[in-house]
């Protein structure tokens, strides 16, 4: 697991729900951070779990965000 | 290191950038290409900014594509050479977004209630219906036939993620969000999460990758 990777995972593990549309939005399609790719990848899928758990009912909130590409 | 904002035709004065950095413009041809300082580190804040940083030149000028958070190249001409092969694809995307905005649909599974005609009863035919609804989503017809008169554009994502079905990005005239929001409300059956507008994100040909 890389620095980068770790930063992203606490930034979308720790989002509202806005910035979770602002992160779709504005990363969505695989752009680079400073040369880094993994946001476009893992990242883009943690972003839909992450999601998805928050834009689902209360009682499925506990929703693990397991799956990874 | 110089960042990239966004594309736009016609001239527009006064953009700034995430940190409040006057953008200056380079030219690709009809392209204008908005430049600020080096991408800055990955965080909440800076998403934020960068995303604010776009929105106020989409609303400033009439076609803006937008580029990716962490865009950029080394130079202005390292840019170019980025941009120009693409700049055919690029001008087409910005006419389509030209006077336009989007509008992002999150579209949940577990509330689907709209019922959906049996599969028919063959294994061939049930095989190939099946493979014909995952691809067109017909869950989402009643969805798109009440915002079809709005939208002038749309790009669907399916999500294998659970508990959500499909993004929908629909580009709409500027000005109609509140009648395209209110069509969505009236759509029964679906538990949809409506956000926008929003600049052109899902319309905008990726470009400036490494």
């Amino acid at each position: 697991v890389s620095p980068k990777r770790s930063e992203a995972e606490e930034i979308i593990e720790h989002a509202d729900a806005s910035l979770l549309e602002i992160i779709d939005h504005v990363l969505n399609k695989g752009v680079m951070v400073q040369g880094e790719a993994m946001l476009g990848v893992a990242g883009v899928d943690l972003v839909y779990l992450r999601l998805s758990v928050l834009l689902c009912a209360a009682d499925r909130l506990l929703e693990p965000p397991g799956r990874k590409r | 290191v110089i960042g990239l904002y966004a594309m736009v035709s016609g001239p527009l004065d006064g953009a700034v950038g995430a940190s409040g950095e006057p953008l200056r413009e380079v030219r690709c041809g009809e392209l204008r290409l908005l430049v600020g300082a080096a991408p800055p580190a990955l965080s909440p804040e800076s998403l934020r900014a960068h995303e604010a940083a776009v929105r106020g030149i989409a609303d400033a000028c009439d076609a803006c594509l937008p580029a990716r958070f962490g865009s950029g190249a080394a130079d202005d001409d390292e840019l170019r050479a980025r941009v120009e092969p693409r700049a055919l694809e690029l001008l087409e995307a910005l006419a389509l977004v030209r006077g336009r905005e989007q509008m992002t649909l999150r579209v949940q599974e577990a509330a689907l209630a709209v019922p959906l005609e049996p599969l028919p009863p063959g294994p061939g035919a049930r095989y190939l219906e099946e493979r014909r609804r995952a691809r067109r989503l017909p869950e989402l017809d009643p969805l798109r036939a009440a915002v079809a008169a709005l939208v002038r554009a749309e790009r669907i994502e399916r999500q294998g993620a659970r508990g959500l079905l499909a993004s929908i990005y629909h580009l709409i005239d500027k000005g109609t969000a509140d009648a395209y929001r209110a069509a969505v409300a009236k759509v029964d059956g679906l538990r949809v999460v409506t956000s926008g507008p929003w600049p052109a994100w899902s319309f905008a040909p990726e470009v400036a990758a490494p």
